[in-house]
């Protein structure tokens, strides 16, 4: 359904049992403790999970260091496999942060048993299917290539004073 | 950090492997439509079309001096699309950072309470 390459891929081991950090991304009480910036809070009388196919999880955010900012998460799940992989389509909104507008994101997270009782994350994320059309094979790639150019721009640009 | 409209253009447009040729020309030098299709195996029809969907993404500007129409590199809306996948980079790490922290707490307290009686 997604065979586009992820626009981000993330590989992560964590010192503990797959069922914990399986648990760690599906159990609300878990998800409190971790998930979001550091000076952020998640209000716990507000999250819904309902984790399953087509379930969800739902919360919300508040940032200690601005109070008026309340970011909803709303996420709807399209494949879950108990221990295994959870995937779906995260819906930001809310009173977000500085200049990010509302935004939705695919990602499937993936959970593999690794020596010692560990446990390695394979995080994938997509940006929505609309932003990146019909070809987006080598875009990111383009787009390295091109930030390292512009760098060199701006590098210039700044010492003419401009 | 502009709306995912505006960078679903940026991005449509840079999936385009000509339009991507046409920025790297243009990060070295503004240029015409004529410079930019000289080293291109196609007409300058073909070369504007790919410009207006650049300018359309905000990627290029285009000014008008004399009978010469330059097109100059925006860089704010390139910055912008590779920010949107930056942004999240460094929120999953932090996010796994203090995950990396939750889990080894949870863990020490498991091993406490089997400690007990």
């Amino acid at each position: 359904m997604y065979p586009d390459e992820p626009q981000l891929a993330i590989s992560r081991v964590l010192d503990a049992p797959r069922t914990l950090a399986f648990r760690a991304f599906t159990d609300p009480d878990h998800v409190a403790k971790w998930w979001g910036p550091i000076d952020s809070t998640l209000l716990r009388d507000e999250m819904e999970f309902d984790v399953r196919p087509g379930g969800f999880q739902r919360w919300t955010v508040v940032a200690a260091s601005q109070p008026d900012v309340r970011v909803r998460i709303r996420i709807d799940l399209t494949d879950v496999a108990d221990g295994d992989l959870l995937e779906g389509v995260m819906h930001v909104t809310g009173r977000l942060p500085g200049d990010i507008e509302p935004f939705q994101t695919r990602f499937r997270v993936e959970f593999y048993d690794e020596p010692g009782g560990r446990t390695r994350l394979e995080i994938r994320q997509w940006v929505p299917a609309h932003l990146t059309g019909p070809s987006t094979q080598g875009w990111l790639e383009a787009l390295d290539q091109l930030d390292a150019t512009l760098l060199d721009v701006q590098a210039g640009a700044t010492d003419a004073g401009v | 950090m502009a709306g995912t409209d505006q960078l679903s253009r940026v991005f449509s447009a840079l999936a385009d492997p000509t339009r991507r040729a046409i920025l790297d020309e243009l990060a070295e030098r503004d240029a015409t439509v004529t410079e930019l299709s000289d080293p291109l195996p196609m007409t300058m029809p073909a070369v504007s079309r790919h410009l207006r969907v650049l300018e359309h993404a905000a990627l290029i500007s285009r000014t008008r001096s004399g009978k010469w129409r330059a097109s100059h590199l925006e860089t704010a809306a390139l910055r912008e699309a590779a920010d949107w996948m930056e942004r999240f980079g460094r929120f999953w790490n932090t996010s796994l950072d203090r995950l990396d922290a939750h889990l080894a707490a949870v863990q020490a307290v498991d091993r406490l309470d089997k400690k007990e009686p």
